[in-house]
């Protein structure tokens, strides 16, 4: 056996670091105060809440193409009552290089008006992850365009993106200030960090220093100023961290468009009175419901991998013959029954 | 690796596979999450519905939901018909969070449901022809309340003796009425419920359908109804009598061993001859010692079958008892009860109405024997005189055009019951149906009914029955599944059964005719018009 000792250096580190006595540090060295949590008032709200989310599942991995199962849409609420889920992709998608084109192009072409992206350098993984992001993007086009004028659109995630999905977030951005809708993406996870040796979770610890300041109230925190790298004039919009319920331990990293900066406090305000569901308290309920609406189960990627076989053993392949093309090795290894 | 040409010619492919759903997009209601099958085997069916509906609108036990897989471009057509077994609260949460209320409320209230447990009943397929289900419904198939013209393919399953109408939850389809067939009745047939649920009515409706039949020639066998209570003939106050269904009164024989009633020029004064009584039958009058029951066993053998009752009680008779090692003691009791029965029950005479009971009933029609007042002991010896003649009559050769015939035993379970003495009625229920007699049987208690005969028993009335041990038994020998519709027979209301009879491919909810309603109806009806497709009449008074 080993010893512990490797692991009680980590968890040294932690108590030392991660884990705040005291918030002064994080302070002095993020620029943050306390003037700096703006506590947010709930809203009434008569409008419509779009949320949108997108969900990728693997359904087999070769070693020259992925096939995945991607699906995009969003769920509608006006006040607490859920009005309809729309899904605006629900397909397979086949990531390899040489047919990416097919794929996108299209697409880009007929919801954004835009020539197609240079894909050729990225990995298998990726690409499935902007086919996805790309999904999503189509739902929020598709949301603006169901939305009236005040309504708000959220997604699920961040507009600060890698370089060639940009373009098309420009295009939405427009779109959405045409329309004159409150368009918010909220991050589950964030990767926000602070300090220069260690990297601090910027985000846990702002939660932390926020129930000190402003204990038991929804609050936001501008972070334009603020010494901490969040992808700063890489996009056209500002990122901010708010708590939707004051009895939540939770905080979550909100992206903007620039357009919405001057109301973002009546925005937040319109999505805290709509973040105490009990079903998820403290967190926006339309992206939960989104969330649930919009999620492949691993059911259903096992149904297609099954599908697949079939479909397979129809065009006269042999099942030992697919099971070597598609079986992962790891699989074999963990011993689990793949196909 | 792919060839470039290969390459080209796929890419193409996808291509306008991906033009072509560019735009498609699918949206998901509120009124698309609810009404859906979502389970889940041949033999129940799970549907989802809002938990917090309207009062009329709520699902109910026992209800009919038709479940419509219809999908041209794809082939499908079947409709299948299935009932409420059970209802049960339910949520996509699983009792996640049901009881954690953080938050202040629930925001997805279509996550939270009622779960449907259904049975099915059968399918309708595209001819319209309606059969037992082999199959399921495919997956998320919209379920809805049966409809009126749903309901008209469970018309074809239904046989020729009326009893009610199809009950749908504890709403009527006056459109269907539950008739039971024929030429089932000979495999026997048992009527089950707690006093005062309905059986008398049960029977009297039951006797009527059956009168129609033998005034329209169409009966196909004869009903014999001994009653002690006195309450088939006349009624009593508003509860009418089967001698008040005057249309079909050439349906029906009647004896009685009133003085008041036999005044009726409709009714035969009830006589049996001594020489039609055997020892066996006096053997169930009384409690008898072992010696007593010796002697009793012995008079057959000791005796002139035709005449015993006569020669036991001269002073000769008592010489030959003892004769044969009998004490003198043992044979006075036996003589004294003997003297005591033919005292109590005067229609032992010379003359026998047996005779025309058993033409009568040969020849289709309804039989009623109405013994009021009499003792418990004295109507099973009765009953066991009669239907031995009965047996003995149809065990010999058939003639032509004879019809069968069904014996009815009120509380039954005195006959049947496991270990019972009276070996008669278990040799009818057991032998009976070669010779084409069967049982009715009667009874408040199907858990002492001995479990290898109601095993023979082909159709069942169960009306509300509150004893757990009565509906397991039934449950256990019935030939249809009636074990998922245990939480319906408890909430069973006066007047409404499961019928389970051969022919018809699931267990029937009824609500069985109101006998004075049925009667007024059967007096109206048209004479031509078979009852059976005729609908829309009220005969309840809500
Ligand atoms: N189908 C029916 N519709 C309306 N009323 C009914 C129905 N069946 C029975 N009843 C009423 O319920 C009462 C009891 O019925 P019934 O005498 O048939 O019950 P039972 O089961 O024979 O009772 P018991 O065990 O005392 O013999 C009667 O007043 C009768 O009119
Ligand atoms: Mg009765």
């Amino acid at each position: 056996m080993w010893d512990f000792g490797r692991l009680s250096i980590v968890a040294e580190l932690i108590r030392d670091h991660i884990y705040l006595e005291s918030i002064d540090e994080y302070c002095e060295k993020t620029g943050v105060r306390k003037k700096d949590f703006v506590p947010i008032e709930a809203q009434d709200f008569g409008g419509e809440i779009f949320a949108v989310d997108g969900s990728n599942a693997a359904v087999c991995n070769w070693s020259v193409a992925n096939l995945n199962l991607i699906r995009a849409g969003f769920a509608v609420y006006r006040g607490r009552e859920w009005q309809r889920t729309t899904i605006t992709y629900d397909d397979v998608f086949l990531a390899d290089p040489r047919i990416c084109e097919d794929l996108f192009d299209p697409c880009l072409k007929a919801f954004f008006g835009l020539k197609g992206i240079d894909l050729k350098e990225s990995d298998l993984d990726r690409l499935s992850t902007y086919f996805r992001e790309l999904q999503e993007y189509i739902a929020l086009n598709e949301a603006i365009i169901e939305a009236r004028s005040g309504d708000i659109i959220l997604y699920d995630g961040g507009f600060d993106v890698f370089e060639p999905l940009r373009s098309v977030l420009a295009v939405i951005f427009k779109r959405a200030e045409d329309k004159d809708v409150d368009l918010l993406a909220v991050s589950k996870s964030s990767t926000l960090f602070w300090g220069e040796g260690l990297t601090l979770p910027f985000l846990q610890h702002t939660s932390y220093a926020g129930s000190l300041f402003v204990p038991g109230v929804p609050w936001y925190l501008d972070l334009k100023d603020k010494r901490v790298e969040h992808g700063q004039g890489r996009w056209n919009g500002e990122t901010y961290i708010a708590r939707f319920a004051g009895s939540s331990e939770r905080a979550f990293r909100v992206d903007a468009p620039s357009y919405v900066r001057d109301r973002i406090g009546s925005a937040l305000g319109k999505l805290v009175a709509h973040s105490c569901s009990s079903e998820c308290l403290g967190y926006p309920h339309a992206l939960f419901r989104a969330h649930e609406d919009v999620r492949i189960s691993g059911q259903e990627c096992d149904l297609l991998r099954l599908r697949l076989m079939e479909m397979l053993g129809d065009m006269g392949m042999s099942e030992p013959h697919v099971r070597m093309l598609m079986q992962d090795f790891h699989d074999v290894l963990d011993m689990r029954q793949q196909i | 690796m792919v060839q470039e040409a290969d390459l080209s010619a796929f890419r193409s492919k996808l291509g306008s596979e991906v033009e072509k759903a560019l735009h498609d997009k699918k949206v998901i209601r509120k009124e698309d999450t609810t009404y859906r099958i979502i389970s889940k085997s041949v033999t129940e069916y799970q549907f989802i519905v809002p938990f917090d509906l309207p009062d009329e609108q709520r699902v109910e036990v026992g209800q009919i939901f038709s479940i419509k897989d219809h999908d041209e471009a794809r082939g499908r057509r079947l409709t299948f018909l299935a009932r409420v077994l059970d209802i049960q609260h339910g949520s996509n949460y699983e009792g996640n969070w049901d009881t954690t209320m953080k938050g202040t409320q629930f925001f997805d209230h279509e996550q939270i449901f009622n779960r449907v447990f259904a049975g099915p009943l059968g399918c309708v397929n595209c001819d319209g022809s309606f059969r037992k289900s082999r199959t399921i419904p495919t997956k998320f198939s919209t379920v809805s309340r049966a409809e009126r013209s749903e309901f008209k393919f469970l018309k074809q399953v239904m046989g020729d003796i009326e009893i009610g109408y199809l009950r749908n939850g504890s709403r009527l389809v006056e459109e269907i009425p539950v008739a039971l067939h024929s030429d089932t009745i000979d495999h026997h047939m048992g009527v089950f419920a707690t006093t005062g649920m309905g059986k008398s009515n049960f029977m009297k409706v039951f006797a009527a359908s059956c009168m129609r039949l033998a005034v329209r020639g169409e009966s196909k066998f004869g009903l014999l109804i001994v009653d002690p209570h006195g309450e088939y003939l006349n009624g009593k106050g508003s509860i009418k009598g089967l001698m008040h269904l005057k249309r079909y009164r050439d349906g029906l024989a009647c004896y009685s061993t009133d003085r008041k009633n036999s005044q009726d020029p409709g009714v035969e004064e009830l006589a049996i001859s001594e020489s039609e009584v055997r020892p066996e039958d006096i053997a169930l009058l009384y409690e008898w010692s072992p010696p007593q029951r010796d002697a009793l066993d012995a008079i057959s053998r000791i005796f002139d079958g035709g005449n015993w009752l006569e020669e036991i009680q001269s002073p000769d008779g008592l010489a030959r008892m003892m004769q044969e090692g009998f004490k003198d003691s043992t044979v006075n009791v036996l003589v004294r009860r003997i003297k005591n029965i033919l005292e109590k029950n005067k229609y032992i005479q010379r003359r026998s109405s047996l005779a025309n009971i058993l033409a009568s009933l040969q020849s289709g029609k309804v039989v009623l024997v109405d013994i009021p007042r009499m003792s418990d002991r004295s109507e099973l010896f009765l009953l066991s005189v009669i239907s031995r003649y009965i047996m003995e009559e149809y065990k010999k050769d058939e003639h032509e055009g004879r019809k069968n015939c069904l014996i009815t035993i009120e509380e039954a379970q005195r006959v049947l019951g496991a270990g019972s003495n009276t070996s008669r009625f278990e040799t009818i229920a057991r032998e009976g149906r070669k010779f084409g007699v069967g049982l009715c049987a009667i009874t408040q208690q199907p858990k002492l009914i001995d479990k290898q005969l109601l095993s023979q028993f082909n159709t069942l009335v169960v009306m509300g029955l509150g004893d757990r041990n009565d509906r397991i038994q039934l449950e256990e020998s019935a030939k249809q599944d009636l074990s998922t519709l245990d939480i319906e027979i408890q909430t069973l209301e006066k007047g409404e059964a499961i019928v389970s009879t051969l022919k018809i491919p699931f267990p029937v909810p009824a609500r069985i005719h109101r006998f004075e309603d049925y009667l007024r109806r059967l007096e109206k009806e048209d004479a031509d018009d078979a009852l059976i497709s005729r609908g829309g009449f009220r005969p309840f008074l809500e």
